[in-house]
C-alpha cells in the first residue's frame, strides 16, 4: 500500500512538473478564441480563415503613448473586415516579451519592430534569413479595398535596402512609420538673435564660434545618445558624396574609406566632435539621454540630430523663453546637397510563422484607409499618399522637410553575418563618438577601426 | 530494517521535489551553456553548426572581452573591500558603541539594499548630473567655485560604478556583522578590559576573530554577486561601451546574434566566478575559534 501510495505521489510530481515545462506548447493549441460577434457569423458562412487567431506583437513606441490603444484599435479593425482574430502583444521592450518564447521555436505572425534598436532582434532574423518574402503581400488587394497594397505605398519606399535587406530586389520588411529626421534646433532662439540656420557646414563652424563666444556655456552641438547617429551617419555620408558614394559606403566598398568624400566625412565628424557640449558623453546613456535634450530646451547647445518624436518626448519639460522646436536638414557637405534622414519603421513576418496567410492579409490591412487613420491620430504616418496632409503644428513643418528641397536619404548599412570579435554596427560606427568627444580616441585610430571593421563587415556580407 | 527501509523511502520522497526542480532548473541549463559555446548559431535561428573549441580561442583575443574582464575584476577587488571595510567598521560601532538612534542609523544604511537597481540608478543620476547634480553642487559649494566634474564619462565612471555599488551594498553586510558581533558574550570584553585591552585592540583580537567564519562565507557570497550586480549598475546607469564588464559583453554578443560566442564568454565567467570563490575560501581559512 505505502509503495503503491509513493508511487503514486511520484507520478504526481512528474506529471505536474511535465505539466509546467510543456505550457508553452500547449496554450496555443488549448486556448478556444472568446466568440465573436454571433450577429455577423449567422449571416454569412464563415471562411475557414474564421477559425485562424493571429498574434501581432507591435512596439509601443511614442506613437503608442501619443494615442494608447492604437494597435488594438487597428487589430479590432482587422478582425471586424476578415474575421480573423487578433492577439496583440504591444509593449515598450518588445524584445524581452517575445524573445523567449521565439526562442523556445514559438513565434508571432506579425511583428511590428523596426532596425537599430539596442537589442537589434529584427537584425538578427535578417542575419539568419528567418523573414518571409512579401512579394505577394505587394500584389494583394487590401482587405475591404478594392486597391492593391503596392499601389498605395509611395514609390521608393519598397526598395531602400531596411526593406529589401539582400540588395536582390526581394521586399521582406514591410515600410510602416516614417520620420524625417534631422538637426533639431530652437528656432526662437534664431529668430531672437538675428542668426540664420547655416545651410553649409563652413557656416555651421562660424555660427558655432559665434554663439560660443556670445555665451560661454553655449555650444554648436550635442546628442541624446550615441544610438542617434543612426541617422546622422548615413546624412552625412550622402550630402558629402551623392547617392552613389552613398550606396557604396552601405556595403562597406572596398576602398570606400580612401576615398576624398570619406575624408570629409571623417574630417567634419572629427570636428563636430570639438563642437560639442563636453557634458553630453556623460549623459549619452539611456538613463540621462533626455537631459542632453534638454541642453537644446535650456540653450546649451544648438543642434541635436534627433526625430518628430522628441516634441511629445520633450513636451513636459520646462524651456527657455520663447522656445520653439525647429528641424533643418544636414548642412550641405561636398555635393552640395542638403540631406534629411528619412527614419523607416518595418513591419514583418517570421518565416516560422504559423498562419503565414492571415499574416499577410493582416500586413496588407495595415495600409488600408481605416488602418493609416488610426495610425495618424498617434501621429504615426505610413508612406501612404496623402497621409501628410491633415498633419498639424510641429509635425506639418518636419513632414514638410522634403517640399523645401532636402534629399532624403534612406537605408542603413548593409546586413553581414555576425563573426566573433566584431560588433555591430552601432558598437563599430556610432559608439566611437562618445571618446572623440571626451578626447579618450583620437581622429586617427577611429578612422583606422572603421576601416578594419567594414573589411571585416564587408567580408561577411549577406546576399 | 523495515523502518529504515521505509525511512529511506520517505526522506527520497521528500527530496524529490527540491532535486528534481534543482535539476531540471539549474544543472540543465547549466550543461546547455556548456554545449552552447561550442555551437555557433543566432539566438532566434534553428540552425545551428558545431566549431568546437574556436569561440574560445576567438574570445581570448577579443579585447573587448578583455576590457570588460578587467572592469569586472576592478569592481570585484575594489568594491569587496570598500564595503567590507565600511560595514564591518558601521557594524562595530553601532554594536559596541553607546550612540543615539542606533536603529535609526541601522536603517538608514539597509534601506539601499531593497531598492530595485532602477531606482537607485536613477537616484544616481540626479547625484551625478553634471550640472547642478548634488555631488558638483556639493563640490562647489566646497571649493568656493564651479567644479563640473563628468562623473559617467571617462575617466571617472568606473569610480561612480564603484560608489553606487558600495552604497547599494554596506547595509545588508553591517546588518549581517551586526548580528554576529551581538552574539559575542559581554563578558569577553569586559575581561578584556580588565586586561588592559583598548577599544582596537578588542575589535583586531576579539571580534574580528569571532566573526571570521560569518566574514569568510559572506565574502564568497559577496563576490559572485558582485559580478551580476556590476552588470545591473552598468547597464542601468552608463553609456553601452564606457564601462562594460563581462556580463554586459555576453548580452551584447547575445544581441549581435552570436549566442554561441555569448556562451562561450559565459562558460568563462562561470568558470572565473567559481575558481575566485574557491581562491577565497582557500585564502582566508583559519582555524575557527569557538566562543
Amino acid at each position: 500500500m505505502k509503495k503503491f501510495l509513493s508511487l503514486l505521489l511520484t507520478l504526481a510530481l512528474v506529471l505536474s512538473l511535465a505539466a509546467c515545462g510543456g505550457n508553452g506548447g500547449s496554450d496555443a493549441g488549448t486556448t478556444t478564441p472568446p466568440p465573436a460577434d454571433s450577429g455577423s457569423g449567422d449571416a454569412q458562412t464563415p471562411p475557414p480563415a474564421e477559425d485562424v487567431t493571429i498574434t501581432v506583437a507591435a512596439l509601443a513606441s511614442g506613437y503608442e503613448e501619443a494615442y494608447p490603444g492604437m494597435w488594438q484599435e487597428v487589430c479590432d479593425a482587422f478582425t471586424a473586415e476578415t474575421g480573423v482574430k487578433v492577439n496583440l502583444i504591444c509593449d515598450k521592450n518588445l524584445e524581452d516579451v517575445i524573445g523567449p518564447s521565439m526562442q523556445g521555436g514559438d513565434f508571432p505572425d506579425v511583428i511590428h519592430l523596426a532596425t537599430g534598436r539596442e537589442k537589434g532582434l529584427t537584425e538578427q532574423f535578417i542575419k539568419d534569413r528567418n523573414i518571409a518574402e512579401l512579394t505577394d503581400v505587394l500584389s494583394m488587394t487590401i482587405p475591404g479595398e478594392s486597391v492593391k497594397v503596392s499601389d498605395k505605398i509611395v514609390g521608393g519606399f519598397t526598395e531602400t535596402s531596411v526593406t529589401n535587406p539582400y540588395g536582390d530586389g526581394v521586399t521582406y520588411l514591410a515600410p510602416m512609420f516614417y520620420s524625417p529626421c534631422g538637426l533639431f534646433y530652437n528656432a526662437g532662439l534664431f529668430e531672437e538673435k538675428g542668426w540664420t540656420v547655416p545651410t553649409t557646414w563652413d557656416e555651421m563652424w562660424e555660427l558655432g564660434d559665434k554663439a560660443h563666444a556670445e555665451d560661454p556655456n553655449l555650444y554648436l552641438f550635442t546628442y541624446p545618445t550615441t544610438g542617434y547617429f543612426d541617422t546622422f551617419i548615413p546624412s552625412l555620408l550622402y550630402s558629402a558624396g551623392g547617392v552613389d558614394f552613398y550606396n557604396k559606403a552601405l556595403r562597406y566598398d572596398e576602398g570606400v574609406w580612401d576615398t576624398p568624400e570619406a575624408q570629409q566625412f571623417f574630417d567634419i565628424t572629427a570636428k563636430l566632435a570639438s563642437y560639442t557640449n563636453p557634458i553630453t558623453p556623460a549623459q549619452a546613456n539611456d538613463q540621462d539621454f533626455t537631459q542632453n535634450q534638454q541642453l537644446i530646451l535650456d540653450n546649451k547647445a544648438l543642434f541635436m540630430p534627433n526625430g518628430t518624436w522628441v516634441v511629445a518626448e520633450m513636451a513636459d519639460a520646462p524651456r527657455a523663453d520663447g522656445f520653439k522646436w525647429g528641424m533643418t536638414p544636414l548642412p550641405a557637405a561636398g555635393t552640395g546637397a542638403r540631406v534629411s534622414y528619412c527614419w523607416l519603421e518595418q513591419a514583418w513576418i517570421p518565416a516560422a510563422a504559423p498562419h503565414l496567410d492571415a499574416a499577410k492579409q493582416f500586413v496588407a490591412f495595415l495600409y488600408s484607409d481605416a488602418a493609416c487613420a488610426i495610425f495618424a491620430k498617434g501621429s504615426a504616418i505610413q508612406p501612404v499618399p496623402g497621409l501628410t496632409d491633415n498633419l498639424e503644428g510641429d509635425n506639418k513643418l518636419f513632414y514638410s522637410v522634403y517640399d523645401n528641397g532636402a534629399e532624403a536619404a534612406m537605408g542603413g548599412f548593409a546586413a553581414y553575418g555576425s563573426v566573433p570579435g566584431l560588433g555591430t554596427v552601432r558598437e563599430e560606427f556610432q559608439d566611437p563618438f562618445n571618446g572623440l568627444v571626451n578626447g579618450s580616441l583620437s581622429k586617427e585610430d577611429w578612422v583606422a577601426n572603421v576601416k578594419e571593421a567594414s573589411d571585416q563587415m564587408r567580408a561577411n556580407l549577406i546576399g | 530494517m523495515r523502518s529504515s527501509k521505509s525511512r529511506g523511502r520517505f526522506m527520497i520522497l521528500c527530496l524529490a521535489p527540491a532535486v528534481i526542480l534543482y535539476f531540471v532548473f539549474m544543472i540543465l541549463p547549466t550543461l546547455n551553456v556548456f554545449r552552447m559555446s561550442l555551437f555557433e548559431r543566432g539566438a532566434y535561428s534553428p540552425t545551428e553548426t558545431f566549431v568546437g573549441m574556436e569561440n574560445f580561442k576567438v574570445l581570448m583575443g577579443d579585447t573587448k572581452f578583455i576590457t570588460a574582464m578587467q572592469n569586472t575584476i576592478l569592481l570585484i577587488v575594489t568594491v569587496t573591500i570598500i564595503t567590507f571595510f565600511f560595514a564591518i567598521v558601521f557594524a562595530a560601532i553601532l554594536t559596541r558603541e553607546k550612540i543615539k538612534g542606533q536603529n535609526f542609523f541601522r536603517i538608514v544604511f539597509y534601506i539601499p539594499n531593497i531598492l530595485s537597481v532602477v531606482v537607485i540608478a536613477g537616484i544616481f543620476s540626479a547625484i551625478y548630473k553634471p550640472e547642478n547634480g548634488m555631488l558638483n553642487s556639493i563640490l562647489s559649494f566646497l571649493k568656493g567655485e564651479t567644479v563640473m566634474v563628468l562623473w559617467k564619462d571617462q575617466p571617472m565612471v568606473i569610480v561612480s560604478v564603484i560608489i553606487a555599488m558600495v552604497w547599494q551594498a554596506i547595509g545588508y553586510y553591517m546588518v549581517m556583522y551586526m548580528a554576529s558581533m551581538s552574539a559575542v558574550p559581554e563578558s569577553l570584553y569586559e575581561s578584556a578590559g580588565l586586561d588592559g585591552a583598548g577599544r582596537l585592540t578588542q575589535f583586531f583580537q576579539l571580534t574580528l576573530p569571532l566573526i571570521w567564519t560569518n566574514i569568510r562565507t559572506t565574502l564568497t557570497f559577496f563576490i559572485i554577486s558582485t559580478i551580476n550586480m556590476a552588470f545591473l549598475f552598468v547597464k542601468a546607469m552608463v553609456a553601452k561601451g564606457m564601462a562594460d564588464v563581462g556580463l554586459s559583453f555576453m548580452y551584447a554578443q547575445k544581441d549581435a546574434g552570436l549566442y554561441g560566442y555569448s556562451m562561450a564568454a559565459g562558460v568563462v565567467i562561470f568558470l572565473f566566478s567559481f575558481l575566485l570563490s574557491a581562491l577565497v575560501n582557500w585564502v582566508t581559512r583559519r582555524e575557527v575559534l569557538e566562543m
